[in-house]
């Protein structure tokens, strides 16, 4: 690599993340970003890094611990070896490297050799695992059990992390080489294959063999269990095909820094063997290099857009019928349907119901207790998840609509008409999923303790609410998007991450909740003082059904306030100037 | 019918477009050219009620954009540099739901011949995804005019077309002139303008710098070249610079 074209690469990459931290500064002076940052900061810091400052370098583990620990840097070894060995054998593409598209414009056709290229992006990834290993040594101080500091874990962790990146590269230039001398996928799969069978399944059935099998002693306990385990380890040929991902693994589990200071260079080694053997593989990567920046570029572009299914698009057939006159937000609820696949379609649900009421009665008709029971527990357990985290999920609505908020809002409808519009195909589906479960609980709710006609006017009950209360979830989902577009995926500035973007998420997510909170308070208030003033007049019998009342008009007042600020803010809402820097 | 009066548009501290006035009468195509960063798309976007005006008034057939958004839109159609289309939606259903939105009856009678005219009626089962550029801009057309609108803007309409979509293009907006629409073409395509626009619009550094016909343009800043093409005209006229 020449002098030149080296510092111009090193310009190029020492530029770009000088960039991404300027702009990422310069955001903070926007206060909402301030504020995510400092929520980010007190996280992590809370979380991680004060449990690492406070505890300071661990002392290894003493006693039963200890031993029953012993063996988990052999047991990672074997991970990391089957890792590799699957590699080989699940089907990858030709070689390519990780260029970004901008990359590939410039640097491709620049007068630049191959093998800098490749020690260009091999350097880059390297240097982003500096990133991702400070990271998983913060996520993973909890579980430290030897005397090295943070600094030393996240270098034993770049280690293992920067071997597999590179292990993974060689391997798919390795089978780009095969490839192009006319070895097919299925011919490489069955290869592969067999050399697991080589490497794995015949040293495993070695030691299996030469072994004795687990006596109760070896089962006694967790101590008893890991010796058990250690001597497997040592036996027959593995600690010879352990030997290499072992000395990759090695430093992440020294005991101190002595030890470390040894462990590391045979890691280094071949860290450094892996680094040659990419560079020195002469096969074609630019083909694939260029499908593969295109294929993550889309990719980026889908999850941007709220988006994430990120398969080829298939053409979608109408949910229903689309005649040309009708309210406006009919085609929205249409359009998001289409949108939202094949599966959610009325005919879909109605045939879902069909199924749910013919298969609980069927089980009810034979008799079938763990059946019922089974699917009774199954569905109470996906009410509150569709409940509660679909709204959250469900965002075919404003917010994966927001990259075309100028196109919507060309159209003759007033704010308020696209925002109802856009929330009807979430409620939709939300609603028929938390119908189909509470139909499944209604049939094989517990027959015994509460009455049939309980239980169906209880689900009647929570089948009218469920509309009003997906809805009010979406109008804070949506009623965030707008107050901060940039906070939410499907209009992300960059699709970057950073402390900011992690504190601004906690703080969507409580914000979220509390708004919730907020807007159920009135609601349940006002049906708690119906209840209980009708029944000292009348009865309960009739307060219930008027409290529930009370619950609906409260909360579908909430929610037409709410889609009519919404519509207001989407009136004056400019996306462009939202994300100006 | 387009009327802009005192039109002004800031971000920040920063003025995108100041003090703008003028109107398209029906018939009549208004060119909107100026350099990079003069406000011409900011203009066209607060025209079209995407992004609101600081000040001013904006008048679409009639109907006050502010006072009256859902009229005003009712009568136009906005295109933009880069087409705005639905991921998941085909030609056919693209059409489908403009048809709902804008209360077309009977669409199919429209759509058909509208998309035979742009020369992707065999692609009607498209998605987005399977449409070149050129394509997407010409769905993006249909989808605009499906409704008959009266105002039309295009923000450069050409990119992406090949040389019979760009003739194509160009005979489409002087037949919905002739039929009484008032357009407002942006575009930096000086040639095109000459050919199409019977009003020029110069804006610089969002301020209206000329506006007239070709002939009161040419008269202002042709130096006495009563030839002088768009191009000569408007390298006068804004000095030959950004700034």
């Amino acid at each position: 690599m020449s002098h030149t074209i080296a510092s111009t690469l090193l310009y190029l990459r020492l530029t770009t993340i000088k960039g991404w931290f300027t702009s990422r500064l310069r955001r903070l002076k926007q206060p909402k970003y301030l504020v995510g940052a400092v929520i980010g900061f007190v996280y992590i810091y809370s979380f991680f890094i004060r449990n690492l400052t406070q505890n300071g370098p661990r002392r290894p583990g003493t006693g039963t611990v200890a031993e029953a620990l012993s063996f988990v840097p052999d047991i990672v070894a074997a991970l990391l070896l089957l890792m590799i060995a699957l590699n080989w054998i699940v089907p990858r593409g030709r070689a390519g490297l990780s260029f970004s598209e901008a990359e590939i414009s410039f640097l491709f056709p620049a007068p630049i050799k191959r093998t800098t290229l490749i020690h260009y992006r091999l350097i880059g990834t390297l240097t982003t695992l500096v990133l991702t290993s400070l990271f998983l040594t913060l996520a993973s101080g909890g579980w430290a059990v030897s005397g090295m500091s943070a600094w030393l874990r996240a270098v034993a962790w770049w280690v293992v992390l920067g071997t597999v990146s590179l292990h993974f590269t060689a391997t798919s230039f390795v089978v780009t080489r095969l490839l192009d001398r006319g070895v097919t996928s299925l011919a490489r799969g069955a290869l592969g294959i067999a050399i697991l069978v080589l490497a794995i399944g015949v040293p495993l059935v070695w030691t299996l063999m030469s072994l004795p099998a687990p006596t109760q002693e070896d089962l006694a306990g967790l101590p008893a269990l890991a010796r058990y385990f250690e001597t497997a380890l040592h036996s027959g040929p593995l600690p010879w095909l352990l030997a290499v991902p072992k000395l990759v693994v090695a430093p992440m589990f020294a005991a101190d820094a002595r030890a470390f200071a040894l462990a590391l260079w045979p890691a280094l080694l071949v860290l450094a063997a892996h680094y040659a053997w990419v560079l020195f593989s002469a096969v074609s990567f630019e083909e694939a290099s260029i499908a593969r920046a295109e294929k993550r570029a889309t990719k980026l572009a889908a999850f941007r857009a709220g988006n994430l299914r990120t398969t080829a698009l298939k053409k979608l057939r109408d949910p229903f019928t689309l005649r040309d006159s009708g309210r406006p937000e009919t085609a929205f609820l249409w359009k998001n349907l289409v949108a939202m696949g094949r599966l959610f379609t009325p005919r879909s649900a109605l045939v879902a119901a069909a199924v749910v009421a013919v298969g609980c009665s069927w089980l009810v008709g034979a008799d079938l207790r763990g059946g019922q029971a089974f699917v009774a527990v199954a569905a109470t357990v996906v009410l509150p998840i569709v409940l509660f985290l679909g709204p959250m999920f469900a965002r075919q609505d404003l917010r994966s609509d927001l990259k075309n908020s100028d196109i919507l809002k060309t159209y003759p409808l007033d704010g308020a008409t696209i925002v109802l519009g856009e929330m009807l195909a979430p409620i939709a589906v939300l609603s028929v999923m938390t119908w189909l479960a509470l139909l499944a609980v209604t049939l094989l709710g517990p027959g015994e303790q509460i009455p049939a006609y309980v239980r169906i006017l209880g689900a009647l009950a929570v089948g009218v609410c469920t509309p009003f209360f997906c809805a009010l979830q979406l109008v804070i989902h949506n009623g965030i998007a707008l107050t901060f577009p940039a906070w939410v995926q499907s209009v992300s500035n960059h699709g970057e991450h950073g402390l900011d973007v992690m504190g601004q998420r906690l703080l969507f997510f409580a914000g979220m909740i509390l708004l919730l909170a907020l807007g159920l308070l009135p609601a349940a208030l006002g049906a708690a003082l119906t209840f209980f003033a009708v029944s000292w007049l009348v009865g309960p019998i009739v307060a219930a059904p008027l409290a529930w009342l009370v619950v609906l008009t409260i909360l579908g007042v909430e929610i037409g306030a709410g889609v009519r600020w919404l519509g207001v803010r989407f009136a004056r809402f400019d996306l462009s100037s939202e994300l100006r820097p | 019918m387009i009327e802009v009066t005192g039109l002004s548009k800031v971000f920040g501290a920063f003025t995108a477009v100041r003090d703008l006035s003028f109107a398209v009468r029906p018939g009549e195509v208004l060119g909107l050219v100026g350099p990079n960063g003069a406000g011409k798309t900011t203009t066209l976007r607060a025209i079209a009620g995407i992004i609101p005006p600081t000040t001013g008034q904006v008048r679409l057939a009639g109907h006050d954009l502010l006072t009256d958004p859902v009229q005003a839109k009712r009568a136009l159609a906005f295109f933009t540099d880069e087409p705005r289309l639905f991921d998941y939606l085909t030609v056919r259903q693209h059409l489908n739901f403009v048809a709902r939105l804008y209360a077309v009856t009977d669409h199919e009678k429209i759509a058909t011949p509208l998309l035979e005219e742009l020369e992707i009626a065999d692609r009607v089962e498209s998605l987005p995804a399977e449409l070149s550029r050129g394509m997407k801009q010409k769905l993006a057309i249909a989808c605009g005019l499906l409704h008959s609108p009266q105002v039309l803007m295009f923000d450069e309409p050409l990119t992406g077309l090949d040389p019979l979509g760009i003739r194509r293009m160009k005979d489409s907006i002087l037949k919905r002139a002739k039929a009484g629409a008032s357009i407002i073409l942006s575009s930096h395509l000086l040639h095109l303008l000459e050919e199409v626009c019977s009003h020029v619009l110069i804006l610089k550094r969002g301020e209206k710098i000329a506006d007239g016909t070709l002939a009161e343009i040419r008269a202002r800043f042709g130096n006495g070249d009563a030839n002088a093409n768009l191009e000569e005209v408007f390298i006068r006229a804004t000095g030959g610079s950004e700034r």
